[in-house]
């Protein structure tokens, strides 16, 4: 029983920042209909900027936060002109096709930025060590990463709620000939989809960059946040934060129960087990939208 | 509606022979004549190094085939072709080493296997389509790729498994690289031959049906399910084939050969190809594996550019060029190179009058 909370609890910590990354692909999903695969590779670009402020020019943690955003935001600019402007209007299949592509594009450029080695911090740059709560042990990095993915989290909910910009992009997820309509400029609402959710999953690449140490095998992470994306409904951001934390949970109960009596790297398959159960049982998810298709 | 997509404007069926008919011209059933003959000629012609080419063009071909019945004709997306592909090397592996069976009555095996397999990994197209099934192959990869890694008394997991060659046949002894090739060729000319004649069967035209409009199919009385399932199974069929024969060339299988890029790349240059025809699937293979080569060519370039560790350069380097390839062709020429060929053709067909 203990055991099983302490799973649980650990596994609501990283948790945090499935349901950050989650929130990542949704944001994009919803407002511009692409899912984009390639935010896993963006967490490998984010841990590589946030790496290279800190050890090789040694700048502040502040001013290497900022500069991951920014590094975030101008790749999301790059993206979204670059390569995704054009397919708007393609079938299903140009950007699912792109996305992935572009996945492995940032991978190369990972390899290139990384010099094929797996670089760490040296010293984490949030604080290490643990609290010691009743039989709980909580790694205070796990914490403090939970702490800011919902900092984040919550503040782009207020942004989409409360500002009128994110009103804007509301009308452009519910449909998108309506909010040109309204004068709404469609393009720009994507461009700032995509600049957001690479400035989330930069961050979220630095967090776990941090934990995991900075290298290729990060977007792993990214690809089991789909997982939970789709349990949570590919349309819902309540849905990928339910769903995040609750991958994280199910990784860290793997750990615990799971993991023994399996060979090999569990943690990354159980996920996509999980994901091809919810395809096979739910699969518009918690609190997707099921879609009725007419003629 | 049309199978080939690529036909160039102005070419009419005037009825259902037409439509059905593969040759258009006798002039084109010559042409095609020379052109098997030329490519049963060319190991003659080419060295080693032209062969091992060759036949890894060819089963590739195979692959990219089923990839085409699945995503070009059905319009369903896999992003997990490759290890499919995988399956079939390690059943011919499996059963060489376990069960002592030769190389020809694995070869069957090495398809209805990973056919069986992706039907079940289908069955989510029963509820669904498009992006989720996308999401249920990339999940079939991983959870393929982790079995064989991870199934040590079966697999060998990460340490790979040998695999033979065929024996000889009407004493032809296909240990040497020659004959293999053209063994590979002969497999891969039944199996294009078996796809062309799939897109004019009942079953082929469902799938094209199913692709354009999936309500108006069903409509129409076609069974949706079964169809995208089936189109799983058979891409799935002809991708185990590829496997088999590419795993057989090399005498050794390995996990790692069919990681997730791997099934990425499969897709990109099926979209360099074109998307629904043969000759697309052909050439996306073509291109693929010559880039394979290029990229490798490169390799000592970037070390001396780099510096002498730069072993992760040629990495980097196929991983940047590909992708920008295959992005350059979905923005600028989404149908491909068969569509650029067939404007090939049609420029001399018209060719005195500019169109």
């Amino acid at each position: 029983m203990e055991e099983t909370i302490k799973s649980v609890v650990l596994g609501l910590c990283s948790g945090g920042i499935y349901a950050l990354l989650a929130v990542s692909y949704v944001v994009i999903y919803k407002s511009t209909r692409v899912f984009p695969f390639s935010q896993a590779a963006v967490l490998i670009i984010g841990a590589y900027i946030m790496w290279y402020c800190l050890i090789p020019w040694n700048l502040p943690i502040w001013l290497g936060f900022i500069l991951t955003c920014m590094g975030g935001a101008i790749l999301g600019i790059l993206v979204e002109r670059a390569f995704m402007r054009p397919l708007v209007g393609q079938p299903i299949l140009a950007p699912i096709v792109v996305t992935l592509c572009l996945m492995l594009l940032l991978r190369g450029i990972g390899i290139l930025l990384g010099k094929g080695d797996i670089q760490g911090f040296g010293e984490s740059f949030l604080p290490v060590g643990a609290w010691k709560i009743g039989f709980l042990h909580l790694p205070k990095i796990q914490v403090y990463g939970f702490i800011l993915c919902s900092i984040l989290i919550v503040a782009l909910m207020l942004f989409y709620e409360k500002t009128r910009a994110g009103l804007g992009m509301r009308v452009v997820h519910e449909d998108h000939v309506v909010a040109q309509n309204l004068g709404i400029n469609v393009k720009r609402i994507f461009q700032n989809s995509w600049i957001i959710s690479c400035i989330i999953a930069a961050v979220a690449g630095m967090l776990l960059g941090n934990i995991q140490g900075v290298g290729l095998a990060l977007d792993v992470n990214g690809l089991i946040a789909i997982a939970a994306v789709l349990f949570g409904g590919l349309e819902s951001f309540t849905g990928a934060i339910v769903a995040g934390l609750a991958i994280g949970i199910l990784q860290m109960l793997t750990i615990q129960y799971i993991a023994p009596l399996l060979p090999g790297e569990t943690t990354m398959m159980i996920p996509f087990v999980f994901l091809l159960l919810i395809l096979f049982i739910k699969p518009y998810g918690l609190f997707g939208l099921v879609k009725i298709e007419r003629l | 509606m049309s199978i080939n997509i690529n036909r160039p404007c102005g070419t009419f069926d005037r009825n259902y022979f037409q439509a059905k008919e593969i040759y258009r011209t006798p002039l084109r059933k010559v042409l095609l004549a020379i052109l098997i003959a030329g490519i049963y000629l060319l190991p003659f012609f080419t060295g080693d190094y032209g062969i091992s080419i060759l036949t890894v063009i060819c089963a590739f071909s195979v692959g990219m085939l089923g990839l085409q019945i699945i995503t070009g004709y059905c319009g369903q997306i896999s992003i997990g072709h490759a290890a499919f592909m995988g399956i079939g090397m390690y059943t011919v592996a499996i059963l060489q080493k376990h069960f002592g069976l030769s190389f020809w009555a694995c070869l069957p095996m090495a398809g209805l296997v990973p056919m069986c397999i992706g039907m079940v990994f289908g069955i989510p197209a029963l509820r669904m389509k498009g992006l989720y099934l996308a999401f249920a192959t990339l999940a079939a990869h991983f959870v393929i790729v982790y079995m064989i890694s991870n199934w040590r008394s079966v697999t060998n997991g990460t340490d790979g498994m040998w695999m033979k060659r065929p024996g000889p046949f009407l004493g032809i002894d296909f240990t040497a690289d020659r004959n293999y090739y053209l063994l590979v060729l002969t497999v891969t000319i039944l199996m294009i031959y078996l796809a062309t004649n799939l897109a004019r069967t009942k079953m082929g035209r469902a799938f094209v049906a199913v692709r354009d409009n999936d309500i108006a199919a069903e409509v129409m009385g076609i069974n949706i399910a079964m169809t995208k399932i089936w189109a799983f199974g058979i891409g799935c069929f002809f991708a185990g084939i590829s496997g088999a024969l590419g795993g057989a060339y090399y005498e050794y299988v390995n996990v790692e050969w069919f990681g997730l890029d791997d099934s990425i790349w499969y897709l990109g240059f099926l979209v360099v190809g074109g998307f629904g025809s043969i000759f697309g699937a052909i050439a996306g293979a073509t291109v693929w594996k010559v880039m394979d080569e290029f990229s490798t060519l490169v390799t000592p370039l970037a070390e001396t550019f780099l510096g002498g560790a730069a072993f992760y350069a040629s990495a980097a380097f196929s991983l940047i060029f590909y992708s920008l390839i295959i992005i350059v062709f979905l923005v600028f020429e989404p149908r491909g190179i068969a569509h650029r060929w067939e404007i090939v053709k049609r420029s001399y067909r018209l060719h005195p009058f500019p169109y």
